[in-house]
């Protein structure tokens, strides 16, 4: 069961300093990834999810951002402690990352050959036209018709699918060890999502390569990934494997997740169900769970002091993070 | 990051320190002058700032006192310079927004005027001009004025054009809201920002054109003194008496730059794309 | 490609049609016409003499069809007679180009290897304090007024030969090395006020390119910051400069009137602004259609270069594929 760690994330806190106060927008995050594995992390937006990743990679705006504490040990090195240049070798050859928007993350004014290429040359010192060569077959390999002749085509010469294909080819043209996706389908039509998360499936399948999967969406964590952790006001609140996530959901706002999908057999003029309340501020949290003010299950010691991370399961690393499920609270 | 919305603000507040400074000068030129400025020395031609003599800037070469020259060209140059770019501003933008906003045959007929007056360079327009009013120092306003008026226009056009078709103009239409009243609860505050911005850099421009002009020969006529027509008639006299060439250079310089920076910093601050940038 | 330059250049026909008509009839509106400054100097004249004054002057027609005529001849390459000095307007334009060329693009060449480095060197902003020294000093740049610097170069070099062409302006035909060396002092005049201009929109441009998420792609990929800076932010980064600069040069072609007057250089500017202080209305009209037709192609060219730069525009024909 235990296949080799190759990321693990230890305590990261990242906080950004704006004019209204210091915003903790990632606040002692720890997981651990596989080779292989395809890991998803869940979250609404400002839970700190895509944040989480740039930290990784360092690519993090600092200032007005400021990766605090915590590590992130790759290959036996933690990548926080070591100098710009050593992470940068990294970048795009061991850790790959896509972003959301292929629109604007793609580059309007350079041919997509070239900037597929450009990796391809730079980590393994090939030159121009074999590199060219080689982003050509990239493009065949990921889906594109005509690769050879599109080769020489801009970015908005594309559909929407085709670029973050085209995102997707630039990221894996290194075969790197991991692959983290920053919410890879979510500006994307629903019938091109799951050819794209397909594609995904099947090329990190075929080299082992490891992925982190940002999303909102359960529907794609489903599909697609072996564990899952819930990230909620910068803290992960609960992890487990995806069977587990959905069948026996242990967090609150987990919970409300699963709840707030719709359903197909709904019956009656029932009104959908949207956990209440608002996400919470991230400057200034008190020290208390940041979930309490929106959970039906809220106990007085929620709004007194924030939960411990409460182990379930030794072998699996299933945990939950809420008052619910501490060792007293459970057998109470 | 508060250092940074500071510097942003220090650039602006130089500029507006500066033009305190000169508007400070016009007050006092008001009641005072050191000298007359129209009066001729000819005991004094061709002076060296000297405190004794109390001519801190030197005389001309007509023996007149500099420094009041300038202090009264202050005057002259920044009412000519607010007067054009008032008056470019107002036709400017009253044309664009029209333009903009009833789009169709006004908006394309209307570009195209604007289009034909952007094909002359500014000075050149400028003179042209002039020389068809008459070389008057009032009519250096018009004159200005009118190289500004395509400005506005343009300027005014774009900033409706990218709003009207947005969401929420949709939305107020959709309320029942009249034209004019979208006009001027939507729209006209939303093109302030690059109104205000344009208006400064403006004025700074209008004084470096005022001055060209009178230093052709075709603005503010002597004996009123205009920086520009001082540097004029310094030409044939600065190789003996440099002061002459300098000190009315300086004075065009430091107001230019005071707009500029008040121009740049009101920029800075009021571009909300621009405000999170470190 | 060819398609697309075709189209802009008919575009551009109704507006030099405007412009021809502007120049034509503003030009009627100058006070002064250049009969009675002629007459001024002559003795009386008699009826049959004036009829016949009347007619060289074109003041016998009416204007409409005066405009007509001249435009006729202007589409055929006349472009009338000097009144001072009787000599065919056009080569007499046509030899004060090259001159304005020159310094026009010498000015240019100044302009964007000061500015564009500058630019790209402040939008880095290592340091808050030297990069709010940069941008007050691009500031000053752009504060300068050129007849002053002019005139203070005038007068910082009037003792050193050759420097300064005052008259003697010796073409680059004849000799390169000495035209040069008088034609650095005027495009610097002029060059120096530019780079400013440069720098502004190199930086701003920068600053808001920088932002764009490609930007980071590129890092994530691993590239080399100098890579970034130059491969993706600055070509993306330099669209708007080359607008500016583009419009700033065909501003210069005419528009230097000031310093080619300090200078005393033969130049277009200079022309025109003689031919308006004499009224010598066949040389106003050609000279100022010329400039702004000048004017008009280089805003036309430089669109022509923008497009080569950003594939956005040129291959708008191109429709979106799969």
């Amino acid at each position: 069961m235990s296949e080799e760690s190759i990321l693990r994330v230890e305590g990261l806190v990242t906080q950004f300093s704006t004019d209204r106060g210091l915003v903790k927008a990632v606040d002692g995050i720890s997981f651990n990834l596989r080779r292989g594995e395809t890991l998803g992390i869940v979250g609404e937006s400002g839970s700190g999810k895509s944040v989480t990743n740039l930290s990784i990679l360092r690519l993090v705006q600092s200032p007005p951002g400021n990766i605090a504490a915590g590590q992130v040990i790759f290959q036996g090195r933690d990548l926080l402690q070591a100098s710009e240049e050593e992470v940068r070798l990294l970048r795009g050859k061991n850790i790959s990352m896509i972003f959301q928007d292929p629109l604007t993350s793609l580059n309007p004014v350079l041919k997509v050959s070239m900037q597929i290429a450009e990796a391809i040359q730079l980590h393994h010192g090939q030159g121009r036209k074999a590199a060219r060569a080689k982003a050509v077959e990239m493009m065949k390999l990921i889906g594109i018709p005509d690769a050879e002749r599109r080769a020489d085509d801009y970015p908005h010469q594309f559909s929407g699918g085709m670029r973050q294909r085209i995102m997707i080819a630039m990221a894996l043209s290194c075969n790197p060890d991991i692959l983290i996706a920053d919410e890879p389908t979510t500006a994307l039509d629903v019938t091109i999502q799951a050819q794209i998360l397909e594609l995904i499936k099947n090329l990190s399948a075929k080299d082992k390569t490891a992925v982190i999967l940002i999303t909102h969406d359960l529907g794609v964590v489903a599909g697609m990934c072996d564990t899952v952790c819930v990230m909620y006001a910068g803290r992960i609140v609960e992890r487990a494997s995806v069977d587990e996530l959905f069948y026996d959901p242990k967090h609150p706002y987990t919970r409300g997740l699963l709840d707030s999908i719709p359903s197909v057999d709904l019956s009656g003029p029932d009104r959908l169900y949207s956990i209440p309340g608002a996400p919470p501020n991230l400057i200034d949290m008190p020290d208390a769970c940041p979930f309490a003010p929106r959970c039906s299950k809220v106990m007085e010691v929620c709004a007194r002091s924030m939960p411990p991370e409460t182990l379930l399961d030794a072998e699996t690393s299933r945990s939950v993070r809420c008052w619910l499920h501490t060792k007293e609270n459970r057998n109470a | 990051m508060k250092a940074n919305r500071l510097t942003r603000n220090a650039i602006a507040m130089t500029g507006i320190t500066i033009i305190a400074l000169y508007l400070l000068v016009i007050f006092v030129s008001t009641f005072w002058l050191p000298f007359d400025p129209v009066e001729m020395d000819v005991d004094h031609l061709l002076e060296g700032p000297s405190l004794a003599t109390g001519h801190l800037f030197g005389t001309d070469e007509f023996g007149r006192d500099i420094l009041s020259r300038i202090m009264k060209g202050t005057s002259i140059s920044l009412i000519i310079s607010i007067a054009a770019t008032a008056l470019g501003a107002i036709v400017g933008t009253t044309m664009g927004t029209w333009a903009g906003y009833l789009g169709g045959l006004w908006d394309h007929w209307l570009m195209r005027v604007a289009d034909v007056m952007f094909s002359f360079p500014s000075l050149l327009l400028a003179i042209f001009v002039m020389a068809i009013l008459g070389e008057k120092t009032y009519n250096v306003i018009i004159a200005i004025g009118i190289v500004y008026i395509p400005q506005f226009a343009r300027i005014s056009r774009g900033a409706i054009l990218t709003i009207k078709s947005s969401e929420f103009i949709k939305a107020a239409r959709s309320n029942g809201a009249s034209s004019t009243f979208i006009l001027r609860k939507h729209l006209l505050p939303n093109i302030l920002v690059p109104l205000i911005v344009q208006v400064s850099l403006s004025l700074s421009v209008a004084i470096l054109l005022e001055s060209s002009l009178s230093f052709l020969g075709l603005g503010v006529q002597p004996p009123a003194p205009s920086w520009g027509n001082m540097l004029s008639g310094a030409r044939k006299v600065m190789v003996l008496a440099p002061w002459t060439a300098i000190y009315p250079g300086l004075a065009i310089v430091f107001l230019v730059l005071g707009f500029n920076l008040l121009g740049d910093g009101l920029r800075d601050i009021l571009d909300p794309r621009l405000r999170n940038v470190r | 490609m060819g398609k697309y330059i075709a189209t802009r250049l008919l575009s551009l026909i109704p507006v030099l049609f405007g412009v021809s008509l502007i120049v034509f009839f503003l030009v009627r509106l100058i006070p002064g016409s250049a009969l009675e400054m002629y007459m001024g100097t002559q003795v009386e004249a008699t009826p049959e003499q004036m009829i016949e004054l009347q007619r060289i002057f074109g003041e016998d027609k009416p204007v409409l069809v005066l405009y007509v005529e001249w435009l006729g001849r202007i589409l055929k390459g006349d472009f009338g007679y000097s009144l001072r000095t009787g000599r065919a307007v056009l080569p007499d334009i046509l030899s004060r180009l090259p001159l304005s060329l020159e310094l026009t693009v010498i000015a240019l060449f100044l302009a964007l290897i000061i500015g564009i480095p500058q630019g790209i060197l402040s939008s880095l902003r290592k340091n808050p304090i030297s990069d709010v020294l940069n941008r007050i000093a691009g500031l000053l740049g752009l504060s300068l007024p050129q007849f002053w610097l002019a005139s203070l170069m005038v007068l910082a070099f009037s003792n050193t030969q050759g420097w300064i062409p005052m008259g003697n302006y010796i073409k680059f035909s004849d000799d390169p090395l000495r035209n040069l060396r008088m034609m650095i002092l005027p495009s610097l005049s002029i060059g120096i006020g530019l780079s400013a201009v440069i720098m502004r929109y190199t930086r701003n441009s920068m600053l808001e390119v920088l932002q764009m998420d490609y930007i980071r792609t590129a890092k994530a990929k691993g590239l080399a910051k100098r890579i970034v800076i130059i491969r993706h932010a600055l070509k993306n980064a330099i669209l708007p400069v080359i607008t500016v600069a583009g419009f700033n040069t065909g501003y210069l072609l005419g528009g230097a009137i000031v310093i080619e007057e300090v200078f005393a250089l033969p130049g277009m500017g200079r022309l025109a602004l003689y031919a308006i202080y004499q009224r010598d209305y066949p040389v106003i009209q050609a000279i100022v259609l010329v400039i702004a037709t000048l004017f008009v192609l280089v805003n036309l060219l430089t669109d022509i270069i923008y497009s080569l730069v950003d594939p956005r525009i040129r291959l708008d024909n191109g429709a979106k594929h799969a």
